[in-house]
């Protein structure tokens, strides 16, 4: 059931990255897996593959290339259109064995976070979640993997010595996709295919439903839009729903406003609330207890519009703007 | 809520033990001593809810597994926003039962480890969560027999607490117990203005530390604010003598002899 | 119908303290709990042994002083549960926990279904229930926001995902993960909790359990932590933007774009 990681380091070559579909489409977060990709395989001398599993996407390809790939594989089948953890766990383990990658990235969405640590241990494989910073050591090929943990309130940089493929996953957002070049083309399209007994002992899915909805979970939000109590009442909350719909972001609100009956208590942020690690936060017109900043003094970018420029928030905040929420939040709406 | 006539009386609070604590045997040892102590000297026992959003055992399941009395004008229960509506009703239903009378009705501290009620469970419509007027409304349909009160702020928006408080009132609050102050207090003043007829209870802080004050009312006091608990009680109590005195973080072993002298209660009077 | 449920003891993040200089959280002396994430997998394995029957087995890996978790897992109304401890575990990473965990699943025995949170709090991977999946070769679905029906060969689940959600068949035995929509987790009552201090928790070590001792602990294990650091600080430098409400509000949009969060949107 489990391989044995009995074939030599030096065995393994090549910079893979599997793509992240989205429907048939492929998901911006690839081109940032493929822009971090391109680094580490300069550094080594080698070559940038794209790993695309789904169903009826072939127009794609010429994007995968200029975005930073060399070679791509892949599987155009339809029982991949819905994501099958262990149909494509089967798979990729078949091609790692074959290919041996050196280094293996993938997006830690819902799906990336289901099948990759499924596929590390399939291939005894060493697997780092998360990372924000990805480095290799040209010689030995040896990935320095650095990510936060304990909610962001520590930096740890891990590696993986001895196992091949190093596997990492990197959040949405986080690596910067290369500016496209649609002079590249790749050296190589190989078409896989998915083999009888890969389909054993799978599971069925039986529906997917897309819902368009805002990121309603303050926990898994890429951006959050807080009100306090400035806020006044429910309706302000309704102005800062406006704003988070543009940017695809999670209203959040301080105590006072769930307090006075506002906000459901979900969208508490702070020590009795949520706690909260963003990449970007935008406080409008809290003042930034003690109680609120321990909630989200972990994002990455904070910004806070008040008419007070001298609350802690605004102190602490990357971008302080002073102002009326009132006037400036439906303004930045028109604008974005 | 009266004690001895003539006399002053307390409110002394008394905390639960907490699900996290290791000693959990030894503590309501500790908790059933307080309490018989509270009860002895005729004062009013309050209990806290999950005080801090930090999950306790309730106060009447303390009562009833350690077998203690009742007396439903000395025993007084908090209860917050953060539970489950069976367990609110389970709760409601055991103290009717037990003979609790008097609730103190509040918002209370969430934590992730806690339920907490939604608008439809209590009946409550234009609002986007459950408040303590929510609550206090429900419970005052539902459960006529019990004395229910309310929590004060005066470290909050003046506006922001006395419109809230007009609520709880309209709601069927018919006391007030205020955040702890330690000296006399301008917006407590005008709360007594206000609302003269219904009884207001002031929390006095008995720790020396400040910055726990701090973090309970949501407003940093100065930690170099000269204070000793039960001088400030007294000043308190000559201040407003209008006032009951509701006693938190009371220490039993330094401070609960000084406070049954200030209520009349001398040294040989509470032996048997 | 046996149901196991993993768990992990980690440290508290809800009486977390902020150091006034560097505004993070101070780590040392915080207390350990149950990882927030388990309480749902325990309530939901609690809730379907209620519905259908069975028994809730609550397992985890950790210190002998993580027995305390799995003693809060009986209070909330599993039947029983076990600690794999031993000094040969520690220094685990995630293959090699997952590993122990498979095997302490196996020797546990007939177990239908695994129950995890989705991740824990402390290393945040969520790698674990999947791992698990992969080490036992049984399906898995993560993310589960909802069991639509539970018998003894089939499951079906709906689970979560950036577009919306899926409604997948599992056949058992199996591994969810869950996340908080599923469930709301019980508070115990007093005496339910005084009959967990009195329970009995066994501890398995490695060869109660056949584990390979070359596939835990340390050295084993694929990845290896090099350095910890604190996280950079803040840059310290706050841009101000004023000025009436229009041109505040452009400045802000152009930052925005300028930090890359207004495309793909």
């Amino acid at each position: 059931m489990i391989l044995t990681n009995e074939i030599p380091k030096e065995a393994y070559r090549n910079i893979w990255i599997l793509a992240e579909m989205n429907g048939e489409a492929i998901s911006p977060v690839t081109h940032e897996l493929l822009g971090a990709a391109r680094g580490l395989a300069e550094a080594r001398g080698a070559d940038v593959v794209a790993v695309v599993l789904g169903s009826g996407f072939e127009s794609t390809v010429e994007d995968l290339a200029a975005y930073g790939a060399d070679s791509v594989i892949y599987a155009d089948d339809k029982r991949l259109a819905a994501y099958n953890d262990e149909l494509e766990a089967n798979l990729l383990t078949r091609l790692i064995k074959a290919y041996r990658p050196e280094v293996f990235l993938g997006a830690a969405t819902a799906r990336g976070r289901a099948l990759i640590p499924r596929l590390a241990v399939k291939t005894v494989s060493g697997l780092t979640a998360d990372c924000t910073e990805l480095t290799i050591d040209a010689e030995t090929g040896e990935l320095h993997q650095t990510r936060p943990a304990f909610g962001g309130n520590l930096m740890a940089t891990i590696k993986t010595p001895n196992h091949r493929p190093q596997m990492a996953t990197v959040r949405p957002r986080v690596m910067k996709a290369l500016d496209p070049d649609y002079t590249r083309s790749l050296q190589s399209i190989v078409r896989e295919e998915i083999l009888p007994e890969e389909t054993e002992n799978i599971k069925r899915i039986l529906e997917t439903v897309r819902e368009h909805q805002g990121a309603v979970n303050l926990g898994d939000a890429q951006i959050i839009v807080s009100g306090g109590r400035a806020m006044k009442g429910p309706e302000g909350f309704k102005m800062l729903q406006a704003l988070a719909d543009k940017l695809g972001a999670a209203v959040g609100a301080s105590r006072p406003c769930i307090d006075a009956g506002w906000m459901p208590y979900a969208h508490q942020i702070g020590q009795t609330g949520q706690t909260v690690q963003t990449k970007l936060y935008i406080a409008c017109g809290i003042s930034g207890q003690i109680q609120h900043l321990v909630g989200m003094q972990g994002c990455d970018t904070i910004i806070a519009i008040d008419k007070n420029p001298n609350t802690p928030l605004m102190q602490m905040a990357d971008v302080a703007v002073c102002g009326d929420v009132f006037e400036i939040v439906p303004e930045l709406t028109k604008l974005l | 809520m009266q004690g001895q006539a003539g006399k002053r009386t307390f409110e002394v609070e008394i905390i639960p033990p907490k699900h996290a604590s290791d000693k959990i045997p030894a503590d309501l040892q500790l908790f059933a001593d307080k309490y018989k102590r509270v009860m002895d000297s005729g004062f009013t026992v309050c209990i806290t809810d999950n005080a801090m959003g930090l999950l306790a055992f309730q106060g009447h399941e303390c009562i009833e597994y350690l077998g203690l009395p009742v007396k439903p004008e000395q025993l007084s229960i908090h209860l917050n926003t953060f539970h489950s509506k069976a367990d609110l009703v389970k709760l409601l239903d055991d103290c009717n039962a037990m003979g609790v009378r008097n609730f103190l009705i509040i918002s209370g501290d969430g934590s992730d480890r806690l339920p907490k009620l939604q608008p439809h469970e209590v009946e409550a419509e234009g609002t986007a969560s459950v408040t303590s007027v929510e609550l206090l409304a429900w419970i005052k349909k539902h459960y006529p027999q019990f004395k229910l009160g309310v929590a004060f702020n005066p470290y909050e928006p003046p506006e922001d607490e006395f419109e809230k408080m007009e609520r709880k009132i309209a709601a069927g609050a018919s006391f007030i117990v205020t955040q702890p102050i330690i000296e006399k207090n301008a917006i407590v003043d005008e709360l007594l203005e206000k609302y003269p007829d219904v009884p207001v209870i002031i929390e006095a802080w008995m720790s020396k530390k400040l910055h726990l004050l701090s973090d309970a009312v949501g407003y940093t006091i100065p930690e170099d604010t000269p204070f000793d608990p039960l001088t400030t009680l007294e000043q308190l109590l000559e201040i407003y003598p209008q006032c009951g005195f509701y006693l938190s973080i009371l220490g039993f072993k330094t401070q609960y002899g000084r406070v049954e002298e200030l209520a009349g209660i001398t040294k040989g009077g509470d032996a048997q | 119908m046996r149901i196991v449920v993993c768990i992990k003891q980690v440290p508290a993040t809800d009486d977390a303290k902020i150091d006034p200089v560097t505004k993070r959280i101070v780590r040392e002396g915080m207390k350990a709990v149950l990882n927030p994430f388990d309480l749902y997998a325990v309530e939901e394995g609690v809730r379907l042994k209620e519905e259908f029957g069975g028994t809730v087995v609550a397992v985890t890996m950790g210190p002998p002083s993580a027995e305390k978790a799995l003693r809060e897992c009986l209070s909330l109304g599993c039947d029983e549960a076990y600690l794999l401890s031993d000094r040969a575990y520690g220094g685990s990473d995630t293959w090699a926990t997952s590993y122990a965990l498979a095997k302490g699943i196996a020797k546990i025995g007939d177990a239908d279904l695994v129950i995890c949170g989705k991740q824990a709090v402390d290393g945040d991977t969520a790698q674990v229930g999947p791992g698990i999946a992969a080490h036992l070769d049984w399906q898995q679905c993560t993310y589960v926001s909802k069991v639509l029906s539970f018998d003894c060969n089939e499951l079906v689940a709906e689970r979560m995902n950036e577009a919306g959600s899926d409604r997948v068949a599992l056949t058992l035995p199996a591994v969810l993960t869950v996340v908080k929509d599923i469930n709301q987790p019980r508070v115990p009552s007093l005496r339910s909790v005084l009959a967990s201090l009195e329970a009995e928790i066994p501890v398995w070590k490695p060869a109660d359990i056949g584990a390979d001792v070359d596939k835990i602990g340390l050295n084993p294990s694929p990845t290896r932590v090099v350095k910890t650091a604190p996280p950079p600080p803040r840059s310290g430098e706050t841009l101000h933007i004023s000025g009436d409400a229009a041109q505040a509000a452009a400045a802000l949009a152009a930052k925005l774009t300028q930090l890359g969060f207004t495309e793909g949107k």
